[in-house]
């Protein structure tokens, strides 16, 4: 009796024993490496999105700054009368504008519309101001425009007589990645189609809308008549929209991030 | 046999359920540390940003706070004594001085000292702008309103208020090569270029014209626990209407109509009606009636006065000098306007400038009901009374004997005032220009200044040139008091509005 015992105690498992164990483990093992390839994925991708975002975040905000501070030094801090064209001493305006800068004002428009064939626009933006005040160099120019799905920010010095897109045009670097406000039809289109509150009406959104200073108050520049000048800026939507580098892992579709900002000049012109 | 043999397999599944335990363990450790890493990503890179954006905007609560409580009308003002209205270069602040507002967090129990060159936010700022340390400045202090308040309010440490010079902003500002140390620097929203034309700007000045206000540097600095910190930096100056109301009543316009009661108690008066010790130096008296032409309008006002022979508006002996030639006959006397009261462009700016600073802007046609109730004596407010100028007496008020108006009173349609109300301060009925009595209660008095004129027409359209102002008091038989010249209420009535932000920038650390 104990010997039979002792001998089946030695006995291990049987073949059908182990062979059940082994497929219950490696059904666990399936499932939770399943599982656990999905938050890889998902991680991987909310990474992604996170990147962009932060670094759509990051571009936002540097905007937005730039458009607070937008026309430093304004005209009004010096009592003599201004040399024709100005000098680059003071900002003569918050937005500064191509052509016809700085002696003829040009009209904003949206969507290829209004006077301001270079700059600003719904893409493109200039802002005009003293970054460095303390280092009497005068004023800066600081433009934002995007090509080619990327968001480019140039600085130079403000040239006497100069034209300002042409003067920053050589000194762009990349900025924001991946920026699809005016990308191709077609693809405005599918995100359209996967997306439908982002780019209403399947066209292009812009990243720069204009308010300007009116006597009955602020307006959109476009709808605010004698006074739609990029002189008589106050305030600069902003809107981002940007796309993670790689398609969501599990569903292969395209993300996209949508961020706002509004900058205010607090730097009056008139 | 049968016992034993359960418990054999009951050991031998002991082994599996060890090994299954072991490695679902291990497979959950590693999702875990997974999702803690990517959380941990996360969170730092949250953190980051927020701090950047915090004390930004922390230092920008800081200067608002600051240009808020320069006005008197703020519940925490700072009061003359500290921050000077700054409206002529008698009320300016000093050079050398600086005032600091401290914010103090109570949870971390911190001495906020910027004038002390020990302290962890002392203001390196003030020696970069002034070339002295801000420890050797004549600096006073006031607590800001978050200062150790229980809920911690924004994270700024302090805001600092001064004056300024062409030296410490740094700016030639009328460029003459010399960055001028010891003049203050003013802003005159009057100031012509070389041309003649209007330019807005600093000047330097020992003798400002009575147009210039002074100009104020708001400097605050903000300060994270984790180091963060941000320095802003504002340039102010106190936007006031600036008023000078050359008569009593002044009709301005042309061809006027002016009818007053035919009684002893009324009168418009160049003199005050007492209390006016805050204006030293105003001699007295003033034109009673002010009319930009001799012909027609001084004559239409005194055909519309009752005049002699009838008891009329009343000689008494100390107002001789409101009167001319014989009998009661008021002082009307063709005026020169200031240049901001001649045209309607110029006046209309005014409206637009009152609506836009208003402590009220009320919905007409509106009855004394409507005023502010802060509005007292202590307590005087701006308020305009507006509609839609295209409709027929949406701008209307009527101004009843329930309660009496303090401060600056604009109308844009019709007033209509009882006989028995009362107003101290500055009324300006301009828009449609009309101002008719009602019998209601007798003795109300107008103290300080009142000024008609019409800009519009009936359908609401401005006009090119100034219409006819019209004043009508044929309320019988209580007549009320008349209008007294008060120039302290006129004063009291043109408190800054708000203080304009004329230039702001960061200041990069």
């Amino acid at each position: 009796m104990r010997h039979a015992q002792h001998k089946r105690s030695q006995q291990g498992f049987s073949l059908i024993e182990m062979l059940i164990a082994a497929v219950i483990f490696i059904l666990l093992c399936t499932t939770a490496f399943g599982l656990l390839s999905v938050a890889q994925q998902r991680y991987q991708t909310e990474s992604q999105v996170l990147n962009s975002f932060q670094e759509a975040r990051f571009g936002l905000e540097e905007i937005v700054r730039d458009v607070n501070g937008s026309g430093f030094p304004p005209q009004s801090m010096f009592s003599f009368t201004p040399t024709v064209p100005p000098a680059n001493l003071y900002a003569v305006t918050p937005v500064a504008w191509s052509p016809n800068y700085p002696n003829n004002p040009c009209q904003i428009g949206t969507a290829g519309g209004g006077t301001c064939t270079n700059s600003p626009g719904d893409f493109d933006l200039i802002i005009e101001r003293d970054v460095d005040p303390w280092r009497h160099d005068g004023v800066e120019w600081t433009r934002y425009q995007l090509a080619n799905n990327i968001l480019s920010r140039a600085q130079s010095y403000k040239v006497v007589g100069g034209d300002p897109a042409t003067t920053t045009g050589a000194f762009f670097v990349p900025y924001v990645q991946n920026v699809m406000n005016n990308t191709t039809p077609a693809q405005i289109a599918q995100f359209h189609a996967i997306y439908p509150n982002m780019f209403p009406g399947g066209n292009p959104v812009p990243i720069f809308s204009y308010t300007c200073y009116t006597p009955y108050g602020p307006q959109p520049c476009i709808s605010a008549g004698s006074y739609n000048s990029p002189q008589y800026v106050t305030d600069v939507d902003i809107t981002l929209i940007v796309m993670a580098p790689t398609v969501d892992a599990q569903s292969h579709q395209v993300r996209l991030v949508e961020l706002h900002g509004r900058g205010h000049s607090l730097n009056q012109i008139q | 046999m049968k016992k034993n043999l359960q418990s054999g397999s009951r050991r031998a599944q002991q082994g599996i359920a060890l090994l299954i335990a072991i490695f679902v363990l291990l497979l959950i450790s590693v999702v875990a540390i997974a999702l803690l890493v990517s959380s941990g990503t996360e969170t730092a890179l949250g953190a980051n940003y927020r701090s950047s954006s915090t004390v930004y905007y922390a230092a920008l609560a800081g200067l608002e706070e600051a240009r808020g409580r320069m006005l008197s009308k703020n519940p925490n003002y700072f009061g003359p004594a500290i921050v000077p209205p700054g409206t002529s270069l008698a009320t300016a602040l000093p050079l050398g001085q600086a005032v600091y507002v401290v914010n103090a967090n109570a949870l971390i129990t911190e001495t906020v000292a910027p004038w002390d060159s020990g302290n962890l936010y002392f203001d390196t700022e003030y020696q970069s702008e002034f070339g002295i340390p801000a420890s050797s400045a004549s600096w006073q202090s006031v607590n800001s309103v978050w200062n150790n308040h229980s809920t911690p309010g924004p994270m700024y440490k302090w805001v600092r208020i001064n004056a300024v010079t062409e030296q410490s902003l740094y700016i030639d500002v009328n460029q003459d090569g010399v960055y001028d140390s010891s003049t203050l620097l003013f802003y005159d929203p009057a100031h012509l270029n070389s041309s003649g034309n209007p330019m807005p700007s600093l000047i330097v000045s020992s003798s400002p014209p009575s147009t210039a206000v002074q100009a104020l540097e708001i400097t605050a600095l903000a300060y994270l626990p984790n180091g963060s910190k941000k320095i802003l930096q504002y340039l102010v100056a106190p936007a006031t209407i600036n008023l000078v109301l050359p008569a009593a009543l002044t009709l301005d316009g042309h061809s006027d109509a002016f009818s007053s009661p035919d009684h002893s108690y009324f009168r418009i008066s160049g003199n005050s009606d007492g209390g006016d010790s805050a204006c030293s130096s105003m001699s007295y008296p003033v034109p009673a009636i002010g009319v930009p032409d001799q012909t027609p309008d001084v004559n239409y006002v005194i055909s519309g006065n009752p005049g002699p022979g009838s008891t009329g508006i009343p000689v008494s002996p100390n107002e001789t000098g409101n009167f001319t030639g014989n009998g009661p006959t008021p002082n009307v006397v063709q005026v020169t306007l200031p240049s901001n009261l001649q045209t309607v462009q110029s006046l209309n700016q005014i409206v637009q400038t009152i609506l836009q600073n208003a402590d009220a802007v009320i919905a007409g046609p509106a009855t004394e009901a409507n005023l502010p109730s802060a509005m007292s004596y202590s307590n005087p407010m701006t308020v305009a009374i507006q509609g839609d100028p295209t409709q027929v007496h949406q701008g209307d008020f009527h101004l009843g004997t329930t309660l009496s108006g303090f401060g600056l009173l604009l109308v844009t349609g019709n007033f209509t005032y009882d006989t028995g109300s009362n107003w101290n301060g500055i009324v300006l009925v301009v828009g449609q220009g009309i101002v008719n009595a009602n019998e209601n209660g007798g003795g109300g008095t107008f103290s300080g200044g009142m000024l008609i004129a019409q800009t519009r027409d009936t359908s609401g359209n401005l006009l090119t040139n100034l219409g006819p102002a019209s004043f009508t008091n044929v309320a019988t038989p209580n007549v009320g008091s008349g209008i007294y010249y008060n120039c302290s209420w006129i004063q009291a009535a043109q408190a800054p509005l708000t203080y304009k932000i004329l230039s702001f920038h960061e200041i990069p650390q």
